[in-house]
């Protein structure tokens, strides 16, 4: 039940990643150096942190619009990323994708994804891939709470539960779709709820605890590794800038107690403060983690602003398949 | 003075142990239906109100929506923390109220215990490892809270006083004072995380002031070994650890483990246990508060926990007092008016 040092720092420095990168990328965004929209993940980090840290390299995640962070916690280059989001050729998907199509099949990682919803079944296909081959791979399915107000988030969870596939939903319930609060689309608090229905345990645990996330996932995961199938995690967590960008256009939609509520419960400085009571970090060694990875995002800045764009001879390369390779 | 409370914890019956074991899960919707069942039924049996506070999901309210019953939710505010049902309990006092239905596990009515020590209590398990409530329907809770609400059956005669282990805390020249319903665990745990316990391996001892086999959780294990009944003066201490005996015991429903047995005693009312070392305190079966190497704790139990309501009983009384005639229930539906 109780997390070795090591697993405590790999879960910090994950989370310290994604902060540090989406900062980074909210400011590029506001000084106009970034293309197209920007979701942003800071205050959800301990969710993506605490599931990705319970998955090995070969399982598969699919993400949603707000996905940066769930690709810096399973692994992402910074430098590759930062790239993709300037659309650059040297980028994930050289520069095609930017922030809503971020992938990388290296990392399991199936893409981000700009359509509510449409990352769950993404999922349940490569589950099914998964438990055909046999090889023990599991795959988790991110998504939001209003995802779960979808059609395809339905189907991919009914066809999961009946066909017993190895898939963890994990629900980032930031009780915000877009600018519209969950009460004012769905009769339900939990989504959890909604979980017995297609015949999968659910469970809620607090978002913005990592050790309560990484608990739930790591028995989430063996769970379905066993061969015990699907299974639903509900984490409550909050995003704490705007559904796109830091400032949003100044749309208000949100109480501003109810953001400064939340950001007390910051779930970096909370799990510090708790390191370091328990005496297995410092403070020392805390700023020189957020240090030395901002230092690595202001190369992956650099090397971003420094990389060449696509070329327009290569429009139409990795957009379509050619099939070549692909079973027929 | 024929007022009823009624409070549901949103939270009972969610948590990470429906993924480790076959616990139970308990929607939204079967809360309200629970609710909405005792309502009806306590203003079938007289009460004239029947009092209810918001919560964050709104189960008050829906559960209050459209019933022909002196139903009010009270302007308290909603925190989605422990502190609506302690503010509840409190709120329930002033308000002068019979009898208090809870709806939640251990840790719910442990919070309606801070709020009003002496709280005339109906719990009805939607938790976990529920030892404190029971299983109960809101049909009969609801008629036994009025008519111990109304004095037609007497609170002296129905009502059972429960124990509790009470908690202090030096932490560092930090003082806490604390309670628990059931048990009080050492588990050894730097974080609070998931806050259920499913690892046998973590749990260092526990002190219980109901130590029954019929149960699941940390008061099963005491259980299995030395039962103290919940209405039985004292409790019993057990340190977990290499030791002669071994047991049996669900940790959680459904899910059976060995537990190394070091040590068993029988504890008298009052009779101080003193723990020490670094590890993270568990409040009827739920890691809450993290404590210091240099923390001393020191627990005893009292009985001077909440009056339990036996539903039954009180029921019974009520039917040998011809209470559920119907020429009676017309008398009774005079007496509040509607």
């Amino acid at each position: 039940m109780d997390l070795s040092p090591p697993v405590q720092f790999d879960l910090h420095r994950r989370m310290v990643r994604i902060r540090v990168f989406e900062e980074a990328a909210g400011r590029l965004a506001e000084a106009n150096k970034l293309p197209g929209f920007l979701h942003l993940y800071v205050g959800e980090e301990a969710v993506a942190a605490g599931v990705c840290a319970a998955l090995n390299d070969d399982d598969h995640i699919t993400s949603t619009h707000r996905g940066h962070g769930h690709l810096v916690a399973k692994g992402g280059d910074f430098n590759r990323m930062m790239a993709e989001l300037m659309g650059k050729s040297t980028g994930m998907c050289k520069g095609k994708g930017g922030s809503m199509h971020i992938s990388d099949l290296s990392l399991g990682m199936l893409g981000a994804n700009g359509i509510v919803g449409a990352g769950s079944p993404i999922a349940v296909g490569a589950a099914f891939a998964n438990k055909y081959r046999g090889r023990g791979q599991v795959a988790v399915a991110f998504f939001g709470d209003g995802a779960t107000n979808i059609g395809a988030f339905h189907e991919a969870a009914n066809m999961a539960c009946a066909l017993h596939l190895p898939i963890v939903f994990a629900c980032e319930n930031n009780e915000y779709g877009e600018f519209t609060p969950r009460s004012a689309t769905m009769a339900i608090t939990d989504i959890v709820d909604r979980a017995a229905g297609y015949g999968m345990p659910g469970v809620i645990i607090d978002g913005m605890d990592v050790v309560a996330v990484h608990e739930a996932t790591l028995e989430a995961v063996a769970r379905a590794r066993a061969g015990g199938g699907p299974s639903l995690i509900e984490a409550k967590t909050y995003r704490f800038y705007n559904h796109h960008g830091i400032q949003n256009l100044g749309l208000k939609y949100r109480p501003d107690d109810e953001v400064a509520q939340w950001k007390e419960r910051d779930p970096i400085f909370t799990f510090e403060d708790r390191m370091i009571e328990n005496g297995t970090m410092t403070r020392d060694r805390v700023d020189e983690i957020w240090a030395g990875l901002r230092g690595e995002i202001e190369v992956a800045i650099k090397f971003a602003e420094d990389s060449p764009l696509p070329t327009p001879d290569q429009i139409l390369v990795d957009v379509y398949t050619s099939m070549t390779g692909a079973a027929q | 003075m024929s007022t009823v409370g009624i409070i549901v914890n949103p939270n009972a019956g969610k948590d990470i142990r429906r993924l480790v074991t076959p616990a139970t899960h308990t929607s939204d919707v079967t809360k309200i239906g629970i609710v909405r069942r005792a309502i009806v039924a306590a203003a079938e049996s007289g009460a004239k109100r029947i009092l209810l506070v918001p919560d964050t999901h709104n189960l008050a309210q829906r559960a209050a929506e459209g019933i022909d019953a002196p139903v009010e939710v009270l302007d308290e505010p909603v925190s989605g923390s422990r502190h609506e049902t302690i503010g509840a309990a409190r709120r329930f006092r002033a308000e002068q109220a019979g009898a208090v239905i809870v709806l939640g596990g251990d840790g719910t009515s442990r919070d309606v215990a801070v709020g009003w020590p002496d709280a005339p209590l109906i719990a009805i398990s939607t938790g976990t490892n529920n030892v404190f409530p029971t299983a109960i329907d809101g049909t009969s809770a609801g008629a036994a809270a009025a008519f111990v609400a109304r004095g037609i059956v007497p609170l002296a005669v129905v009502g059972h006083r429960s124990k509790k282990v009470v908690v202090h805390i030096d932490d560092r020249g930090v003082v806490h004072e604390d309670l628990a319903l059931i048990d009080l665990a050492f588990i050894d745990a730097m974080f609070v995380g998931a806050r259920a316990i499913w690892d046998p391996l973590t749990v260092r001892a526990v002190v219980a002031a109901v130590a029954t086999p019929a149960s699941t959780g940390l008061s099963s294990i005491a259980g299995r070994i030395h039962p103290v009944g919940r209405f039985e003066p004292g409790g019993v201490f057990v340190r977990l650890g290499p030791g002669d005996r071994q047991v049996r015991v669900p940790l959680a429903p459904g899910a059976f483990t060995t537990m190394h047995i070091a040590e068993v005693r029988p504890l008298a009312d009052g009779e101080t246990i003193t723990m020490s070392g670094q590890c993270v305190l568990a409040f009827d079966g739920e890691r809450e508060r993290p404590v210091s190497a240099d923390a001393t704790v020191t627990a005893h139990i009292e009985s001077t926990g909440p009056l339990v309501i036996d539903v039954e009983h009180a029921l019974i009384l009520a039917a040998r007092d011809r209470i559920f005639d119907a020429t009676n229930h017309h008398l009774t539906k005079d007496s509040h008016g509607s």
